[in-house]
């Protein structure tokens, strides 16, 4: 009944190719197909159906009918098995049965005709034939069995290959430090300065401790400028790589490196003398590996390490935690009594300095290990450039900053206020000041420019807090100079140098007539009315007095708000006064040194030395009292160091230290926290000296 | 410049045997020892310094490796190390 028309209306179904026999065949069709229609649609269905249904030969009906069925019969797609979950299996379904479109086959449907029509008679007929053929079938010749197939294609088969599937194992192992970078990693994309920045931003903590510890203003600087790399020292073909080198080579973060680098280095070449110096009990370095001294030097040093990193506070107690058990031949049992002595530690000289006359050093006030030093000669004849360096305890050999001066360098020091500054005075008579902190070597204000320079060679330089004086309302802070051409000058560091004269020291008029040598010497010098100031030293009590020495062999004492005339004149050196010193804790007593190759001990309220300590026949250059002790002065002069104390002999020192042959010494200086003296000498040296066993009255009372 | 000068100062040292620079990839850019020692050298710091680095930050991320000093019976061995290259300096701190 199904037909098929074309685009033009034409009835173009097809015909049928198998007609078939409605009488003979329709039974056994109908029967076939209702079986097949009750039986399930498996492969079994099939099979097992023909066995019950004709006799025969069973096999080939059955292969007919499988494939006749086959063709027309739809295969049931196999089931896909879905996947049930736990919760599927508790899950409500519903289940919705509905019936399925029948699908017709083969639609025959039977003709019914009346009794009564005209073909019945036929129909009936026709009937009872068909009944009696069926009876006939079985064994009957007419009958033929016949077999057929359906036309199977050929099988082809085809291959399909794809591409090797490479697969790789890949193992991360996470650290956390991974996980925080990752996390951060946008916070430090924008440093597109390249490493330099970079490394910066990662090392901020270190850098930041450095400034932190190298004190607020601290003169051991971070480098800040980026120096240019003159030419690749080795030869590379690619431009690139070059570039990286010089990137390298020129970063910052090298040169910081390089700076701990030379250090660190320093530090194991002079790792037993700092230790003296700061007063540790010196560990031998172990050749025989025991495990037990091994750590506790590496304990030591990293100790060591750590406080030169900068946790100067804790020295002290640091030394409480060292092993006591590991102690070196330095520290013997102190139930002989040894003799005072000074031993050497090391010196502070390198190539610059060498040949150099060592003028004046002076401790930075803030930063213990920070010493300036000046070099400059002290006779006219000798004048050549100056130099004024920045050593520091960190590195014995090199200099951490270094000034060259036009003029030999003749006094110096480090401000309080501003503890970066250093004030240099030189032969020629300008101040010039310079920031150590930064790495540039030119001053930051030089009284050059001043109209009121010195004349002559600035001899002293002090900074002084002064306080008290309520017709100045600022307590800042003054540079205080003495020069050969007899003025006592007070500094006002500002923008630029200005200064107001706070003494002209007039020579002593006709007052002295009892000494024929300041005769002589009056006679000589008139060029000016001035006389030459060569020291000054303010009362550590009271910074309105101070006393000046002179190049007559005189020291007066003078005060701030008077400069007319001298309080009191203190006569008894014959030479010019090289140095006056209060004791700082006896605070009437002042001390003087003068080429005339004796040392004074005075009482302010004395117009004669008390003492006088004539202990060698060459010029004292330079006194100094000890911070710790009442008693003890070291004196300097030419060919010796002498350590005096005045609570065990006042005719001899107690300790006396012959240099070089070669080498005169010129100045000295204390060290402010630890038993040590630093002496300069015309070679260019400041030896580093330890005080030991010195029975040291750390008694400030007389 | 004074890195240069700086550099000369340290190789000049007391007691320094060798100082080298080597560059991320672990190739040595500057070295004053003979080539394979450098390499062999190079190498193995390589490895150690990022372990070393590795170490610090795992305890605390914020931290980071500043100085690895390393002391054997014979010399001590310091580098500075960075991201961009290794400053490794030798020396015989007894003499």
């Amino acid at each position: 009944s199904l037909q098929v028309f074309d685009d033009e209306g034409k009835d173009v179904t097809p015909h049928p190719l198998f007609h078939s026999d409605p009488d003979a065949a329709v039974p056994r069709q109908a029967k076939l197909l209702a079986s097949s229609d009750c039986s399930g649609a498996t492969g079994s269905g099939f099979l097992s159906f023909p066995m019950h249904q004709t006799g025969g030969d069973e096999q080939k009906k059955s292969r007919l009918l499988t494939s006749h069925n086959l063709s027309d019969v739809q295969v049931r797609p196999e089931e896909i098995k879905e996947q049930l979950t736990e919760e599927d299996l508790d899950r409500r379904v519903d289940i919705y049965l509905t019936e399925t479109e029948t699908i017709w086959m083969l639609d025959m449907p039977s003709v019914v005709a009346s009794v009564e029509s005209e073909d019945a008679g036929r129909i009936l007929e026709r009937n009872k034939i068909y009944v009696d053929i069926c009876k006939n079938r079985p064994g009957n010749d007419r009958f033929a069995e016949k077999m057929m197939q359906t036309i199977n294609g050929a099988a082809k088969n085809k291959e399909v290959q794809c591409d090797k599937i490479v697969m790789e194992d890949k193992g991360v192992v996470v650290t956390s430090w991974d996980l925080y970078d990752s996390f951060n990693v946008s916070e430090i994309e924008p440093a597109s300065k390249g490493e330099a920045t970079n490394g910066k931003s990662s090392t901020s903590h270190t850098t930041k401790k450095h400034d932190e510890t190298a004190s607020v203003t601290s003169a051991r600087g971070n480098i800040t400028s980026v120096t240019t790399l003159e030419s690749a020292a080795l030869a590379r073909t690619h431009k690139k790589e070059k570039n990286r080198l010089e990137a390298i080579l020129t970063s910052e973060k090298f040169q910081q490196d390089l700076f701990f680098m030379e250090r660190v280095l320093m530090e194991n070449i002079f790792q037993p003398k700092l230790a003296a110096y700061r007063q540790f009990p010196v560990l031998i370095d172990p050749s025989v590996t025991s495990d037990n001294a091994g750590t506790v030097v590496a304990v030591k040093e990293a100790k060591q390490e750590e406080h030169d990193k900068g946790k100067k506070d804790k020295e002290e107690q640091k030394e409480a935690l060292i092993d006591p058990s590991i102690m070196s031949d330095l520290n013997k049992p102190v139930e002989e009594t040894v003799p005072p002595s000074l031993e050497q530690l090391w010196s502070y000289t390198c190539d610059l300095t060498k040949g150099l006359n060592v003028s004046s050093m002076a401790w930075n006030k803030v930063n213990p290990d920070l010493l300036a030093v000046g070099y400059g000669a002290f006779d006219f004849k000798e004048q050549k450039k100056g130099l004024a360096c920045c050593w520091s305890l960190k590195n014995p050999m090199w200099p951490e900053r270094i000034f060259q001066c036009e003029h030999g360098v003749t006094a110096l020091d480090f401000s309080m206020a501003s503890p970066n500054l250093l004030a240099v005075g030189m032969y020629n008579g300008t101040i010039t000041i310079y920031n150590v902190r930064s790495c540039t070597t030119t001053a930051i204000l030089n009284s050059r420019d001043s109209s009121e320079s010195h004349t002559g060679p600035v001899w002293q330089l002090k900074w002084l807090q002064q306080d008290g004086n309520t017709a100045e309302d600022d307590k800042r802070e003054r540079l205080i100079s003495v020069s050969a051409d007899g003025r006592l000058t007070k500094w006002l560091v500002q923008k630029e140098l200005d200064c107001t004269d706070l003494m002209k020291i007039k020579r002593a008029g006709s007052e002295k007539k009892n000494l024929p040598r300041e005769k002589e010497r009056k006679s000589l010098v008139l060029i000016s009315r001035q006389a030459a100031g060569m020291c000054f030293d303010f009362h550590p009590k009271d910074t309105n007095f101070y006393l000046v020495g002179t190049e007559e062999g005189l020291i007066h004492k003078c005060s701030c708000s008077y400069d007319q005339q001298f309080l009191e004149t203190y006569k008894g050196h014959k030479g010019p006064v090289y140095k006056v010193a209060w004791n700082p804790f006896s605070t009437d007593m002042f001390l003087s040194c003068s080429a005339d190759w004796s040392i004074k001990l005075w009482h302010q309220n004395s117009q004669t030395p008390i003492l006088t300590f004539s202990s060698t026949t060459t010029v004292v250059h330079d006194i100094m009292w000890s911070p710790k002790s009442v008693f003890i002065f070291a004196a300097v002069n030419e060919s010796r160091v002498e350590i005096w104390d005045l609570s065990v002999s006042i005719l001899d020192p107690v300790i006396t230290h012959s240099g070089n042959p070669e080498a005169k010494f010129t100045s000295v200086l204390f060290a402010k926290n630890t038993d040590c003296l630093l002496v300069g000498d015309s070679r260019g040296e400041v030896s580093v000296f330890e005080l030991q066993n010195l029975a040291a009255s750390s008694s400030t009372k007389v | 410049a004074e890195v240069d000068e700086t550099l000369k100062r340290i190789q000049a040292h007391k007691g320094v045997i060798a100082t080298m620079i080597i560059n991320a990839e672990g190739i040595p850019i500057r070295t004053t020892l003979d080539n394979s020692t450098t390499v062999q050298y190079a190498g193995l710091l390589c490895q150690l310094t990022t372990k070393a680095r590795s170490t610090v930050r795992d305890i605390d991320p914020q931290n980071d490796l500043t100085f690895l000093r390393i002391r054997s019976k014979k010399h001590e061995v310091m580098v500075a190390p960075d991201k961009e290259y290794l400053l490794v300096v030798i020396q015989n701190p007894c003499e």
